[in-house]
């Protein structure tokens, strides 16, 4: 993942938590603000108990006063004004607090004052004559009014805001000389009220409470409202419509509550609103701004700023840590892959290096098999030529998990003969079988359909790995191959294929069978150290048949035996059946001739470059029988030099040589354009078989590519693919028929044992050739050792005795070669006494043979 | 110009603190500069008679720019003229209170004054040269205790937009108010001039005539005594004012019943049927004229067809109209105040042309300061000669003089009384 997209979705994630924490923040905000307001409604509703027991105590007071007054009118004893107002100044306590007895019947509202006039002492009338406070007192008395209480007024007599609570008294008039009612002003300073809300101060620093009347005009009048009426202020400063204005005029007549209001400088405020108790007509207002209400919010942003702060340091700081691992990891990573590319350049070289030696020793033993008449060395031929496969095998078991192990490894299906893959594993497994004195069982079924569509090389690999292990790990019974198909019901172009190997070897304890599938692992390492392999067999049959979409089943029984068997699936080509394989396989076993070659091809002509000079006499003599001209070249300077001078029809060119390898000497080939070989193909020799080869060389320019060591077969195929069809013949079965006939007198000579000879010699033309060779050197080289042994020299006559010994038996005068072999030993002793007794026997011996051959000197006459 | 011994001392004495304390000639206003520290925590009240005093307020909002810790707070007194003297030496006295130019010289009122701070101490610090000098007011003894705010007058609302689509020009002599007034009439104006038919200062015909009378009173100073002691031949010199208004009543300039009609009161009543947008000319005084702005938006015709309104002289004379410059609202310290310092630190910062322009330009009222075009509304008025521009207390007219002449206007205005039986009872003309 690259460094940005992570650092992107960190900052999404980061923005999600922050907008969750905003989210929540203003949740708990709106929350705290909620409980803020309830709170601060509350405190409202308090405020209003407060002063409604406030105003009471001091209604209270007054009443006591009027009804003190009124009792002595009611007992038939009015005061006088000046009693009453006399009485009053001995009942009040405070100074502050007046009392008034004035007369609504006056035309001046005059009365008597507690108090002077503090303008002038010696004054106690007091007029309200200018003072607009009693316009409803006629209505508010009809009320059921606990108290009954003026607006903020200025007391006329000191020019103090107060408030008066009222009462009615009945008084004597001296000069009406009857009794009269007067209204009885208990005056207090505002002052005195508003120092009951001083509490609030603790807990709302800027709150501000204001008491208006019904129609909104202040008797308490806070600060921060301007204007003399609240619903006027409202209106002053809050943009609304007139229903709006209406409704925030009912809302607050209507009862308890808040509601978000601007002050004059625009700013939220809250107002909370609650009738007062003891005045219905009255109402509370508590005016505070709302960042008052609303402070916790900020603390919220202050957390969230921290927050996301420490987010981006974290992001920063792992940003950082990141960065380090990575670089460490990368540094690790790097130190991987170089350790991968040194595990890939070990096995190429390992494969290289294995398999240049291999082709000569599997080429030159396969011309050793093909040219050897002597049974022996045919045997010891064919076990270099099946340890060397076997070989082969290990390497290309670690080659092929190299290339699974890289997810290089593919499965390519192709058309193929199920009778030959078959023929080809029993060829191969059966031998082995057999040398170990194994019964090799063959179970096939005869409906199998000849030609199907799969993975032939893999499938092969896959058996031969299971039969190959049945067989090292059986050393007595038998090994059964079984093949069986059905066809499938819901799939009529397939067939299913069981196939299942069963061994009576030393079996698998069920608890080493999870070990069978490990790679490396082997089971009972110790007691198995003998048998070759390197673990990887069950591995990679596994994994194939996971690729293919199988899987592989065992069944064992320690110390008896196992079952491995596996189902595959394969698509069907043709439906024929490959009818009794057992039976065909027995007949070709019966039939099976010596090599052969596919074709000839006497026109064609093919340049092999190779620095190793014995693989190039393997590749000529591989090719030998197709009668193709074959030049050779051991280096890429070579190579270049024939390429711009002969036309070829193939040229096949080692990869791995010194000073110009392969692939240079391919580009500088390519670039030539003065050639007849444009166009001609370029086949890439290779010891490296590993993943990744195809791809390299093809890229390369290189045609094709051909492993080392050299499968003559396939090397055949090449040619068949790539050479010029008008100049390929291809053989025929009745060619070996027309085998070289020796001359008859050659049967009648006892001395020579002709099969051995041919053997020797490779075939009977070659042999010929031999005798002929060997009879035109007879008389002269017999001659010389009578002659060296009538001069006594003894060391000339052992080497010459010694170059007869292997003349003899190359043309199979086998005994005569026993002979000079003695006398050889006799000579290398200086043992004179046997030369002298049996040098003349094997010089008569010898000119007998010579004198037996020379008829095939008239053969040449001929 | 005569003047009266007292009011010369006055003058003198305002001119050698103007000398002191604003040098000769204008000079740049300099910014306010706090002489305390702005964290000083201090509150102060300031009282007055006004239901609301929203410019007064704006000006707190602009003081606490400079204390923010400052709580200032506008207290409404009742029965304010008998009160304050009470009420500025009670328990809680207000710091500032507002008082009125007819108050100096009131014996009632020499106790308030007594405890007001003498505001031209140099020690107070108050530069008052930017107001002119015909309304600083001055006790016997020459102290300054009281400061105007806003000043006054007599004249009329122009309707504009009337004027401009009947292509008329605004009268500016008794000719042209009645060629005009014809004009008006023939082109469906029914009453071209109201006003309201009230016997106080805000009254129709003391808006019209009341500064004529004054200019001639001024002209004639030798007969103040008279007038002010009510001598009954000194009602003579009402005549040509009273001449001018009995044509101005009975020409085709105003219709009186009209007026009396349709505007019931002297305030509220005068602007809303002003902002109908039928009437050319309204009678009024400034501080009817500071109702306005409020009132625009109360008006459904004004708000549906606003209209360009200014304020101009009453053109009475012969050679054109008379500004005469009335105090409105004078601010006094109050020298028990418990903040005292700070109290004379508001008058200082409020005592300035910038603040006392914002003032008069919210209250909508004529600024004290000696430049009328802060305000377009009476931008016209620094048009009027110097010679027919004056300030009352020029005139030496004390009170009862002037409501004596009102009380003429009155009558003579509602024909009540002729001219003649008007000037012949000068001094027992039934008051309102």
């Amino acid at each position: 993942m690259k460094r940005g997209l992570i650092i992107i979705i960190n900052l999404l994630i980061m923005g999600s938590i922050l907008f969750f924490i905003i989210r929540y923040a203003n949740i708990k905000a709106e929350e705290s603000n909620k409980n803020a307001i309830i709170a601060f409604e509350k405190m409202t509703v308090t405020t209003n108990q407060i002063i409604a027991n406030y105003l009471e105590d001091e209604q209270h007071l007054c009443d006591i006063w009027a009804n003190y007054i009124n009792r002595s009118a009611e007992g038939g004893t009015p005061m006088t004004a000046e009693d009453a107002v006399s009485f009053i100044r001995k009942a009040k306590v405070s100074s502050e607090i007046e009392g008034h007895l004035i007369f609504l019947d006056t035309s001046g509202r005059e009365g008597i004052s507690t108090a002077a006039k503090v303008s002038d002492p010696n004054v106690y009338t007091v007029s309200y004559k200018n003072i607009n406070i009693f316009d409803n007192i006629e209505d508010e008395s009809d009320t059921d009014e606990v108290v009954s209480l003026t607006r903020a007024y200025t007391n006329p007599m000191n020019g103090v805001q107060s408030i008066a609570f009222l009462n009615k008294v009945t008084v004597f008039d001296e000069e009406r000389g009857e009794t009269r009612e007067g209204l009885l002003l208990r005056v207090v300073p505002l002052s005195r009220l508003e120092q009951k809300l001083v509490f609030l101060k603790g807990e709302y620093e800027n709150v501000e409470i204001s008491i208006v009347d019904k129609e909104g005009n202040y008797v308490v009048h806070g600060k921060s409202f301007k204007n003399s009426n609240f619903f006027e202020y409202y209106k002053s400063y809050n943009t609304s419509t007139s229903e709006e204005y209406e409704h925030v005029i009912k809302e607050i007549a209507g009862g308890t509550g808040t509601m978000p209001i601007k002050n004059f400088k625009k700013e939220d405020c809250i107002l909370s609103y609650t009738p007062l108790e003891t005045m219905t007509t009255w109402f509370l207002l508590a005016y505070i701004p709302a960042k008052d209400l609303v402070v916790s919010r900020s603390i919220d942003w202050q957390l969230l700023g921290i927050a996301s702060i420490g987010f981006l340091l974290l992001l920063i700081f792992n940003s950082i840590v990141m960065m380090i691992y990575n670089r460490e990891l990368s540094e690790a990573a790097k130190q991987a892959n170089q350790a991968n590319e040194a595990k890939s350049n070990f096995l190429s070289t390992m494969s290289h290096d294995i398999r240049t030696p291999m082709n000569a020793i599997l080429g030159l033993n396969e011309m050793v098999l093909r040219d050897s008449r002597d049974d022996n060395i045919r045997m010891y031929a064919e076990s270099i030529k099946t340890a060397g496969s076997t070989l082969l095998s290990i390497i290309n078991d670690i080659l092929d998990f190299s290339k699974i192990e890289a997810g290089k490894m593919e499965i390519i299906n192709v058309e193929y003969s199920f009778a030959s893959l078959l023929n080809d594993l029993v060829n191969m497994v059966q031998k082995k079988a057999e040398d170990k004195d194994l019964s090799f069982n063959l179970d096939i079924d005869r409906s199998i359909p000849s030609v199907l569509y799969g993975d032939e090389i893999r499938i092969k690999q896959v058996i031969i790995n299971i039969l190959s292990n049945a067989v090292k790990y059986t050393k007595q019974g038998a090994v059964t191959f079984s093949v069986h198909a059905n066809k499938l019901q819901d799939k009529p172009d397939i067939v299913m294929l069981k196939v299942s190997v069963a061994d009576t070897g030393i079996g698998i304890k069920p608890e080493d069978l999870d070990k069978l599938f490990v790679a490396f692992e082997r089971i009972e390492e110790k007691r198995n150290r003998n048998v070759e392999g390197t673990g990887l067999g069950m591995t990679i049959v596994q994994r194939f048949l996971d690729m293919m979409g199988s899987h592989l089943e065992v069944e064992s029984e320690y110390g008896k035996g196992s079952v491995f068997s596996f189902e595959l699936e394969q698509k069907v080509v043709k439906w024929d059946p490959i009818g009794d394989f057992e039976e065909a396989f027995k007949r070709s076993i019966i039939e099976r001739k010596n090599y052969h070659e596919k074709f000839t091809a006497p026109d064609a002509r093919v340049l092999v470059v190779d620095d190793t000079p014995v693989n190039l006499t393997v590749f000529v003599n591989l090719l030998k029988k197709t009668g193709l001209k074959i030049d050779t070249a051991e280096s890429g300077d070579e190579c270049i030099s024939l390429f711009t001078k002969n036309k070829y029809d193939a040229i096949f060119l080692d990869h791995m040589m010194p000073d110009k390898d392969g692939i240079e000497t391919l580009m500088e080939i390519k670039a030539i354009t003065d050639t007849p070989n444009i166009g001609t193909p370029v086949i890439c020799l290779t010891a490296n078989a590993i993943s990744g080869m195809r791809e390299m060389y093809t890229n390369a320019g290189f045609d094709d590519y051909l492993t080392k060591p050299i499968d003559a077969e396939r090397l055949e195929m090449m040619l068949l693919q790539y050479l010029p069809k008008d100049k390929v013949i291809i053989a025929s079965d009745d060619d070996d028929t027309e085998e070289y006939a020796l001359p008859k007198f050659l049967y009648d000579i006892k001395e020579l044992d002709l099969d051995s000879g041919i053997s020797y010699c490779g075939d009977e033309e070659d042999y010929l050739e031999t005798l002929e060779t060997f009879l035109g050197s007879a008389k002269k080289k017999a001659d010389e050792i009578e002659k060296y042994w009538s001069e006594r020299d003894l060391k000339n006559v052992t080497i010459k005795v010694h170059g007869l010994k292997s003349s003899s038996r190359a043309i199979g005068a086998l005994e005569l070669g026993t002979l000079a072999e003695r006398l050889e030993k006799a000579g290398n002793s200086s043992d004179e006494e046997v030369l002298d007794k049996e040098l003349g026997e094997l010089l008569s011996r010898y000119r007998q043979l010579a004198k037996d051959l020379e008829p095939l000197n008239d053969l040449d006459d001929i | 110009m005569t003047k009266t011994a007292k009011t010369l001392f006055s003058l003198s004495m305002v001119a050698m603190l103007l000398l002191e304390g604003c040098g000769s000639g204008k000079k740049a206003e300099v910014p306010f500069e706090p002489k305390y520290d702005k964290d000083t925590e201090f509150s102060l009240t300031v009282a007055g008679s006004y239901g609301n005093f929203e410019s007064l307020e704006a000006e707190f909002e602009r003081f606490y720019e400079y204390y923010p810790n400052a709580n200032l707070q506008y207290v409404t007194m009742d029965d304010y003229n008998n009160v304050i003297s009470s009420a500025i030496v009670n328990s809680e006295p207000p710091d500032i209170f507002t008082t009125n130019s007819y108050m100096i010289g009131n014996e009632m009122y020499d106790d308030m004054f007594e405890a007001c701070e003498v505001l031209s101490d140099s020690s107070v610090g108050i530069d008052y040269s930017c107001i002119r000098e015909s309304l600083i007011r001055t006790t016997d003894s020459g102290d300054v205790v009281m400061l105007p705010i806003f000043t006054t007058s007599y004249g009329m609302l122009v309707n504009m937009d009337i004027f401009e689509k009947e292509g008329l020009k605004v009268p500016t002599n008794f000719k042209e108010l009645m060629d005009v007034c014809t004009k008006l009439k023939n082109a469906g104006y029914e009453s071209p001039v109201m006003g309201t038919d009230r016997f106080s200062g805000s009254g129709l015909f003391n808006c019209f005539v009341y500064p004529m009378y004054a200019y001639n009173v001024i002209k004639n100073s030798d007969k103040i005594d008279d007038l002010n002691n009510l001598e009954p031949s000194a009602g003579e010199l009402m005549r040509p004012s009273l001449e001018r208004l009995y044509e101005f009543v009975n020409s085709d300039c105003i219709d009186v019943a009209k007026c009396e009609e349709e505007i019931v009161d002297e305030y509220d009543s005068v602007i809303m049927r002003f902002f109908e947008g039928d009437v050319p000319m309204m009678l009024a005084t400034g501080d009817v004229v500071s109702g306005t702005a409020k009132r625009e938006s109360k008006s459904d015709a004004f708000s549906a067809n606003p209209f360009k309104y200014r304020f101009f002289t009453a053109p009475a004379g012969d050679d054109g109209g008379y500004f005469i410059n009335s105090i409105s609202i004078c601010f006094s310290v109050n020298k028990n105040s418990r903040n005292i310092d700070m109290a004379n630190e508001f008058m200082r910062f409020l005592i300035s042309k910038k603040e006392l322009d914002n003032m008069a330009g919210l209250k909508r009222l004529i600024t004290p300061v000696d430049d009328f075009s802060a305000d377009e509304l009476y931008s016209a008025l620094a048009d009027v000669p110097d010679d027919r521009s004056f300030s009352d207390k020029e005139t030496g007219l004390l009170d009862q003089a002037v409501r004596q002449f009102r009380a003429a206007i009155y009558a003579v205005g509602n024909g009540t009384m002729t001219v003649d039986e008007a000037v012949a009872a000068y001094g027992s003309i039934p008051e309102e």
